[in-house]
């Protein structure tokens, strides 16, 4: 419970409210102006894009058109898409399917040393992603696993492991004791356990890590531009291919650029509430 | 009741009970081994891959042999100037952008933690900027808001009567660190929500009937209770800030000023100057650095591990 | 001298028609202790926040003294609150806990130093004073929050269910301490339980809500032996009062006895009474050897100084549950058949729950 549940103060002056909302809405929209901007100019065309700020144009399609059509040689957008949106779901699914035992394992029926093992979790992201790609480059390349979708599928499932133990561990330890112990002295299997009480229970907190894991493997690009640059290429490196270095590219680069951002903000703003609850419990237990 | 047996009397009982004991903690441990192999696969092998490049004079381009030299890319590291201002850089572009995130954040959060008027959709906005590619972000403020001739930024400073400022060229550092802030910013603010809206309801009432007035309130009361939450920031801003590359990439592409040490291994390994040897002596100081950090904040973890305190 | 006044308050939730506070008027006088008293949801809770200043008002006025406080902050009102989960600043430690709110006031630091021990003392908390409430037991929490009242001089003192969390030995303890306490330091009281016994034993006034609306307020005795209709005859007492529907035709019947009326108050009962429901306390129902009640015995509880027989009789063709409160030795069995007779206090209620008289009745 916090301020924003009390509607009405008792004795405060309501032009104090009135002014801090107020407040609230220009921050809001100051902060969000380039986003908004962005959004504007992929509807210009490159002249109007390309001057002085200006809102009166006349609106366009056409840059969505320059942006999505394929050339050949070239990174196609649909390419790029249908790579990041295979990488992204079966990485994130793996994910999942590691990270709820071994939360089960931490949180429900703990193993001994399970705040060291939790340690060792978060541990792996202190090494620097640009480190580790050296040994991972020359693994990749003698695997025959560069310029394939698989390289990003194992690495990105490394990258979000640990966030998702994390965070699923704390979901877990939320559900009330009695009920495992019910299920227990029913003759519940883990199986059982997981799927007539735990899953249903965490479902949010599932669905708030999972959010939380397309988040990270969508918009991630240094290790795809490294290890997949000619083929299995996903939409952030696409989104590079629009800076051109012969003439204007901004209106073009912005409809890029709101194409390749689209899938992760809607799933976000769509999913605010239970990212929100999921960050705040799953990180501060 | 059935009789009871004493274990000692029948000794054929004991053995089976330890081996039911070691069954019971390995069964505890087997939902977690698939994730914890597969986790120290994919990080331990690169690292000791990595610990043993550093003791290699390693050059992959042209293709050289790779011969044992001990700590001689240590030895050069520390002499080396460009690492130097690699480290400065790198410090820059964490220390400030979680600061700025976090100050930043709070004030967001102490504004959005009230009701008013459309508050859902001013934080819908407000949280847009993390959802965002990290290169997008470094693109689009690079070419739209910084831009020497046709920025929003310039076109502001403009209007005030100032002059323009061709930010990524001039300032690299202050510009990625901006741009940085506006990334961030939002996660800082969704823990501090997080933190304002734990406060127990009855304390603030408290605080209300004993005379306290609101900015007393914050100063007294809520900041000692966000502490723990912006220490989870800290913790996990510092983490993930320490290794940014994607923004530096698409905006600067390195250079003085905006190559922070991550960059700087890409640099020298597999970005153009394909020295494997020197560039993992390079990520080993970071890893080393980044243990010490993290275990300066175990503190802070096991605090957090352990709960609340409840008054 | 009135120091509280409720006057028609009303509070109506956002969403909800019914008032969960409706109409509320009382008085609270000069050192009284009041106690708001009643089932859950009946309102007292949000009546105390109202006066704290916590609830706003939909209607009413609220007086602090002459002051008119309904749309006053509750920092300006003067005046001191013990919450019910204690809410105590949780990185403050007992002495910071106690002089927060002199603090937030200006007082000059040894002064603050100085009253905090003083009320320290009182409460037996000096050996506690740089802990941090998380280092206290439930007890010690509880002598933290009201000393973080009692430190202050303010016009009231609001207490919301404080005794609720403590265990019930330690909860009769301080009940007396607290009564104690509040008449040496002479400030109005306005205390919310929802424990009848506890309202009995500390007021000096008890003011009885049901559903957001005020049923009775009166001295406990009061209370106890002129109940204004049903709810406070049955929520007052414990055991409850026995309350018999004895129907509207004459002559008024309690299973095969006739129900007679004496003494002051029997004219009342007549007719356009509706439904007549006749209530008495346990021990105002004997088991005697001639009796004209037949019952049989269900349970005995022996306390000691009393037993309360718990007896069943049939009444308008079911079993009715009564319990009569027998003084020691009492010699009976569960099962066994037994003879009643009613000797004492009986209360008339109409059909819509007022009461028309007390009187003393016999059944026949």
């Amino acid at each position: 419970m916090s301020n924003a549940d009390v509607p009405v103060v008792v004795g405060e002056r309501k032009w104090v409210n009135h002014a801090l909302g107020f407040a609230a809405w220009v921050t809001g929209l100051i902060f969000f102006f380039p986003v908004f901007w962005m959004v504007l100019n992929s509807f210009k065309t490159e002249q109007d894009a390309n001057t002085a700020p200006k809102i009166n144009f006349t609106p366009t399609l056409d840059r969505y058109d320059d942006v999505t059509k394929s050339a050949s040689g070239l990174l196609s957008f649909g390419e790029a898409f249908t790579n990041s949106a295979v990488i992204v779901l079966i990485s994130t699914l793996i994910v999942l399917t590691l990270a709820i035992p071994a939360a089960y394992a931490l949180a429900i029926r703990p193993v001994h040393k399970w705040r060291d093992v939790l340690f060792f979790f978060i541990s792996t992201k202190f090494l620097p992603v640009v480190a580790s790609i050296l040994p991972i480059w020359i693994l990749a390349k003698n695997l025959n696993l560069l310029n394939s979708r698989n390289a990003l599928i194992i690495l990105y499932t490394g990258i979000n492991l640990p966030l998702a133990i994390w965070m699923l561990r704390s979901f877990f330890s939320e559900i009330p004791r009695e009920l495992i112990e019910a299920a227990e002295i029913d003759g519940a299997s883990l199986k059982g356990q997981l799927t007539s009480i735990i899953l249903p229970m965490a479902a949010p907190g599932i669905a708030a890590t999972a959010l939380l894991c397309v988040i990270f493997a969508w918009n991630e690009f240094f290790y795809a531009v490294q290890l997949n640059p000619v083929k299995g290429s996903t939409v952030p490196i696409w989104v590079t291919t629009n800076i051109s270095t012969r003439g204007d590219f901004l209106a073009k680069l912005s409809a890029a650029s709101v194409l390749a951002c689209i899938p992760v903000v809607l799933a976000g703003w769509i999913a605010q509430k239970r990212m929100i609850r999921g960050l705040a419990m799953g990180a501060i237990k | 009741m059935s009789t009871t047996i004493r274990p000692e009397i029948t000794p054929s009982i004991q053995p089976k009970v330890t081996r039911f004991q070691l069954s019971e903690s390995w069964r505890r441990r087997l939902p977690l081994l698939p994730a914890l192999l597969i986790m120290i696969v994919l990080t331990q092998v690169p690292f000791v891959m990595s610990i043993y490049y550093s003791f290699t004079d390693w050059k992959v381009v042209p293709p050289g042999p790779r011969n044992w030299v001990g700590l001689d890319n240590y030895d050069f590291l520390l002499h080396d100037h460009f690492f130097k201002d690699a480290t400065v850089t790198s410090l820059q572009l964490t220390v400030f952008p979680v600061l700025g995130a976090i100050l930043l954040g709070l004030g967001f959060a102490l504004l959005l933690d009230r009701k008013f008027f459309g508050q859902g959709l001013v934080r819908t906005l407000l949280i847009t900027p993390f959802l965002l590619m990290p290169v997008v972000v470094g693109l689009v403020w690079k070419n739209q808001m910084f831009h020497g001739l046709y920025g929003v930024l310039n076109w502001v400073i403009e209007k005030l009567g100032g002059t323009p400022v061709d930010w990524v060229s001039r300032h690299p550092t202050t510009s990625i660190i901006i741009v940085l802030i506006w990334q961030w910013t939002p996660f800082m603010m969704l823990i501090m929500l997080a933190g304002l809206q734990s406060q127990p309801a009855d304390v603030l009432e408290a605080a209300k009937v004993d005379g306290a007035k609101p900015w007393a309130i914050f100063r007294q009361l809520t900041l000692g209770h966000l502490r723990p939450y912006m220490e989870l920031g800290v913790l996990l801003g510092t983490i993930y800030l320490l290794q940014v590359y994607d923004q530096i990439a698409v905006m600067t592409g390195g250079g003085p000023g905006s190559t922070n040490v991550p960059y700087f291994v890409f640099q020298r390994s597999i970005g153009g100057g394909w020295e494997f040897g020197q560039a993992s002596s390079f990520s080993i100081v970071v890893v080393i650095a980044s243990i010490i950090i993290a275990t300066f904040s175990l503190r802070v973890l096991s605090g957090l591990l352990k709960g609340e305190e409840i008054a | 001298m009135t120091v509280v006044k409720y006057d028609e308050a009303t509070r109506t939730y956002e969403g909800t028609d019914v008032a969960a506070v409706d109409s509320l008027n009382l008085d609270i006088g000069d050192g009284e202790l009041l106690v708001l008293v009643g089932p859950s949801g009946s309102g007292k809770s949000t009546a105390l926040r109202m006066l704290a200043g916590l609830e706003p008002l939909d209607g009413g006025t609220i007086y602090i003294g002459d002051r008119d406080v309904s749309n006053v902050r509750p920092r300006d009102r003067d005046i001191a609150m013990v919450f019910q989960n204690y809410a105590l600043y949780p990185q403050l430690s007992v002495a910071e806990n106690m002089g927060f709110a002199l603090k937030q006031q200006g007082v000059p630091k040894e002064e603050r130093i100085s009253r905090v021990r003083e009320t320290a003392r009182i409460l037996d908390l000096t050996p506690y004073l740089d802990r941090k409430p998380k280092h206290l037991s439930g007890g010690q929490r509880q002598r933290v929050a009201m000393g973080r009242a009692i430190v202050r001089q303010p016009a009231v003192y609001l207490m919301d269910e404080p005794l609720s969390n403590l265990d019930a030995k330690l909860r009769v303890q301080t009940r007396t301490e607290v009564v104690e306490l509040q008449n040496r330091l002479g400030v109005t009281t306005v205390y919310v339980t929802h424990d009848q016994v506890e309202a009995m034993t500390m007021g000096d006034r008890v003011a009885v809500l049901k559903d957001g609306v005020l049923q009775q307020v009166d001295a406990p005795g009061t209370l106890y032996h002129e109940p204004e209709n049903l709810f406070v005859a049955g929520f007052i007492g414990s055991p409850a009062m026995n309350l018999v529907d004895v129907g509207d035709a004459s002559p008024l019947k309690i299973g095969d006895s006739s129900l007679t009326f004496h003494g002051p108050g029997a004219s009342a009962v007549g007719n356009g009474a509706g439904r007549i429901t006749v209530g008495f306390r346990p021990e105002a129902l004997r088991v005697v050897n001639d009796g004209p009640l037949e019952a049989h015995i269900r349970t005995v509880e022996d306390l000691g100084p009393e037993v309360y027989v718990h007896v069943a009789i049939d009444h308008q063709s079911e079993s009715l549950p009564l319990v009569s409160k027998m003084p020691p030795p009492f010699e009976g069995n569960p099962g066994d058949s037994v003879r009643l007779q009613i000797i004492g206090a009986t209360h008339v209620f109409r059909g819509d729950g007022s009461r028309v008289a007390s009187t003393t009745a016999n059944l026949s």
